[in-house]
């Protein structure tokens, strides 16, 4: 059991200070990466009115995402972040049901990708908020309703990438956890295929959605 | 006092399993209770589906149960739990991990109930939305048991990671607080998540097109009503993994231990305010779908203030930890 909590790291000595890499986090991420992107040209690959099964699928879930933007945000935001939300959406997804194939890990059982992921979507929230309302507009939020709610104010934003990141993570990693528990207890012959459909497809599907409307619903917030 | 290690952790760890099991028992029942009841109303309104009503009940219940079902997992690993090189940590860890999963399946099992209970009650109002009740009642009782998984994550996590190499005195109050973190901050979320999910179940019976965003609703309700219990479960991951220097004052300790108890109560309150605020965008936004965006955005805002209590409480956890 001793597998709970054992990374495998590469550490780099860097004039005087370590760089971590976490080796198998950065594999499972570009392999999942190499799923999208051979995903994507496959429903490109002639293209036609007809659309072929995976052209069909590429288009189901654009369009969907797209709508789903489209309600939150308005018809000309969207066109600008509706990729943004089909990409994170797809690359979640994935991430969360790689985990099902033996041997392969879940890249956001990494706290390091969640909570890169939760950043870009803080990040561009604010980027969207000071470009839609100005500056003034934006940092005057801050000092609602009374100018001392400021540092508050500003936690509670701040709190909001460790509450996104950390859903994600906690979904993930408890999943796993409670897979290799469940098989180590009963070695492997009962439960876990059920286990691997609830937490890997069901669980993974519903908190890829979930971060995927809650990173639109920020931008949303900030926009309006 | 007189005991030998190895009594101590047995002590420990007994006691922790029934904590568990005992505490855990509570919630799944009252949940399921409130299930038959709202069942037993359904069939009075409409006897005829009496059939489905019942089957609809029974999975609703099964899936409240679960929530009890881990209690149940983590009691047995606990009784019979025999660590590798027994130490004195090992016995606070155990009882950590009883006091987690104990309080952290009462919210999820009585929230669990809710959707059960609301979708019963649905289907004897709208008996051809039955399809669409049945998959927003699994979604929504399967997401309500986020919390209780997240306290069962934490307790498997104390009853197997060595911490057989860390300083005594402060490190047992750590993962004692590292266990009442997240199970405390468990309840509220849990319960909070149950009432989005039943009042979206009872606004699919209503009207039933209405589908598409009363579950998108739910979904990002149920999520941030979980918030106070993320909270919890980041303190208690710095209580656990952080190391703390040996020290001989009673102060170290006791100021581990609260901020544990500080983070795991100051939890309850905004999960059950969170869920509130969700239940009721749910609710209406099945009564006016045109308007979910504005009922979305409202209810967000309510969250993000009935939530600055937890985060008030987390404040303060992390000034006990990193600076006291």
């Amino acid at each position: 059991m001793g597998e709970i909590g054992i990374l495998s790291q590469l550490i780099i000595p860097f004039f005087g200070h370590d760089i971590t890499i976490n080796i198998k986090v950065v594999v499972m991420t570009w392999l999942v990466f190499g799923i999208l992107i051979v995903l994507g040209l496959f429903a490109r690959h002639k293209r036609s009115i007809l659309p072929r099964p995976v052209q069909a699928l590429g288009e189901f879930i654009v369009s969907v995402l797209y709508e789903l933007t489209e309600d939150a945000l308005g018809k000309e935001l969207a066109q600008k972040y509706a990729p943004l939300v089909c990409a994170l959406f797809m690359f979640l997804l994935l991430s969360n049901w790689v985990g099902i194939i033996p041997h392969l890990e879940e890249p956001t059982r990494d706290l390091n990708t969640t909570f890169g992921l939760g950043l870009i979507g803080f990040c561009i929230a604010h980027y969207a908020g000071i470009k839609t309302k100005g500056f003034k507009a934006y940092s005057k939020e801050y000092f609602q309703p009374i100018f001392f709610m400021m540092p508050l104010n500003l936690i509670g934003e701040l709190a909001k990438i460790v509450s996104i990141s950390f859903r994600l993570f906690g979904n993930i990693l408890g999943g796993s956890i409670i897979i290799l528990v469940v098989s180590y207890l009963t070695f492997s012959l009962v439960l876990p295929p059920f286990l691997y459909a609830f937490f890997g497809l069901f669980v993974g599907t519903i908190q890829a959605f979930v971060f995927t409307m809650l990173t639109v619903v920020y931008i949303s917030v900030q926009v309006k | 006092m007189g005991f030998e290690v190895e009594t101590i952790i047995k002590i420990a760890a007994f006691s922790g399993g029934g904590i568990a099991m005992g505490l855990g028992a509570i919630g799944a029942a009252v949940g399921q209770g409130y299930t038959a009841a709202r069942a037993n109303l359904a069939v009075s309104r409409n006897p005829k589906i009496s059939g489905d009503i019942f089957k609809s009940m029974l999975v609703g219940q099964a899936i409240a149960e679960s929530a009890s079902i881990f209690a149940l997992v983590i009691t047995i690993l606990l009784l019979f739990v025999i660590p590798p090189s027994p130490g004195l940590l090992d016995a606070a860890a155990y009882l950590g991990a009883g006091l987690c999963m104990g309080f952290g399946a009462i919210g999820s099992g009585i929230g669990a109930g809710n959707p059960g209970g609301e979708a019963c009650f649905g289907l004897s109002r709208q008996p051809e939305a039955g399809s669409q009740l049945t998959t927003n009642m699994l979604i929504g009782s399967a997401v309500c048991q986020t919390p209780a998984i997240f306290a069962m994550v934490v307790a498997l996590m104390l009853i197997f990671i060595k911490f057989g190499g860390a300083a005594l005195t402060p490190t047992w109050a750590a993962l004692i607080g590292a266990g009442l973190s997240t199970g405390l901050a468990a309840i509220g979320s849990g319960y909070g998540g149950g009432l989005a999910a039943g009042a979206s179940c009872e606004g699919i019976a209503r009207t039933p097109q209405s589908v598409t965003s009363v579950t998108t609703l739910m979904l990002i309700g149920q999520a941030v009503a979980q918030t106070p219990s993320i909270f919890g479960l980041l303190i208690s991951f710095i209580l656990m993994f952080k190391t703390f220097p040996e020290s001989s004052l009673l102060m170290t300790p006791m100021a581990l231990l609260g901020a544990g108890l500080c983070m795991g109560l100051g939890g309850i309150g905004p999960g059950i305010g969170n869920g509130m605020a969700a239940e009721g965008a749910v609710r209406w936004v099945a009564r006016n779908v045109e308007h979910s965006s504005d009922l979305m955005r409202i209810m967000l805002v309510g969250q993000a203030v009935s939530q600055s209590t937890a985060i008030y409480a987390m404040v303060v956890s992390l000034v006990l930890i990193f600076v006291v």
